[in-house]
């Protein structure tokens, strides 16, 4: 895992800031590299970039299938245009950008009602017992995972807006405001007030369901 | 800092912590939500792509975008179409393959690509016609060789 070297401290794009960003002048040398034939930078930008990529995919609610698609038609489209990216170091925008323009198309050509109505998505935190979680012995861990699967109902059952916008920005690691603005065609000067809106909302229903 | 203009104080003394939460919602999302592995390994597959020598064939119509929606023709083909330089390639897509067409006419050889390790190559007449009868399944795109270079069009959905 060489994600590790994609983190970096600061944003300064935005009067903003939180750690673990993808640092986009190392991005940037990745990206460059990658060109130069270094596998292990592709690597890199694939393991660090891939979370976001999913997230935009997954933030859109299409099915698992058309999710597949997107996302390999992304990195498929990203590695053809990879030594032509006239911004190396924005490369989490534009796979963002990518993603987000691959789920319109997918939205728009869709004939059959599964958008929303996939019980797959919709069910998985309720009923599906992940792997991760058959995994889990200890009772104090059982709590934890228990907390995390409420989280996860109430952040599923917030409005489209709200829960879009989380479901990008819990990308790990976290993404800059201009990956998200590109992730969903919203200005960055907007997603501030929003995400503390949506979190706010996010926070009461946890409360009012007594799981503080 | 509070972007949302309610008074810091209030912010602060409700105890609410939106940066602990979002963390949180990432880590709920590592657990529930991953990537799934299988298609990790396509991106790094996916390097394999890359190559400098050929020329990207742009989309410059697609008519799930650009073309009004034909009402009562719910398999209306998709229609394609790339451009790289003087090349154009006209692409329609079926339920039962494609069917294409290279512009200005000139014998190529085409393979339809499906990801990083499939490569099918397809019948072209002299004049640059071309047929296949798989449609694709997922991404795909199309390896040109005429007049000495090699186009590749843009990956795209089918």
């Amino acid at each position: 895992m060489r994600a590790g070297i994609l983190r970096s401290t600061a944003y300064d794009d935005v009067p903003y800031t939180r750690g673990g960003a993808v640092d986009r002048t190392e991005v940037g040398a990745l990206a460059r590299s990658a060109v130069d034939g270094d596998a292990a930078a592709w690597k890199a930008l694939v393991e660090g970039l891939s979370p976001l990529v999913w997230s935009v995919v997954r933030a859109h609610r299409l099915s698992d299938a058309d999710a597949h698609e997107v996302y390999q038609t992304v990195w498929f489209r990203f590695a053809q245009h990879l030594g032509r990216l006239r911004e190396p170091d924005k490369a989490g925008s534009w796979l963002a950008s990518t993603a987000r323009h691959e789920c319109l198309k997918v939205l728009k050509g869709l004939t059959r009602l599964t958008l929303t109505d996939d019980p797959q998505v919709l069910d998985r935190a309720s009923e599906d017992r992940t792997p991760e979680q058959t995994l889990i012995d200890s009772e104090e861990e059982a709590v934890e995972a228990e907390r995390i699967r409420r989280l996860w109902q109430e952040f599923e059952a917030l409005g489209d807006r709200c829960r879009k916008l989380l479901r990008v920005l819990m990308s790990s690691p976290p993404p800059s405001y201009l990956e998200v603005s590109a992730a969903l065609g919203i200005a960055v000067g907007s997603i501030g007030p929003l995400r503390q809106r949506c979190l706010r909302r996010l926070r009461a229903r946890m409360d009012a369901r007594g799981a503080v | 800092m509070d972007e949302s203009g309610i008074p810091e104080g209030d912010f602060e003394a409700s105890g609410f912590d939106g940066d602990l939460l979002e963390e949180e919602l990432r880590q709920a999302a590592t657990v529930l939500d991953p990537v799934p592995a299988a298609l990790l390994q396509l991106a790094l597959d996916a390097y394999a792509l890359h190559d400098l020598d050929a020329r990207i064939a742009e989309l410059t119509f697609d008519s799930l975008v650009d073309a009004l929606p034909v009402r009562g023709v719910p398999d209306a083909p998709r229609m394609l179409t790339f451009r790289a330089g003087a090349v154009t390639v006209d692409v329609e897509v079926t339920g039962e393959g494609l069917i294409g067409q290279v512009l200005p006419p000139q014998s190529a050889r085409i393979e339809v690509l499906g990801g990083p390790q499939t490569a099918r190559p397809v019948t072209v007449d002299t004049l640059g016609r071309f047929t296949s009868d798989t449609p694709p399944a997922g991404p795909f795109a199309l390896r040109l060789r005429a007049g000495g270079e090699v186009i590749v069009t843009e990956w795209l959905r089918a």
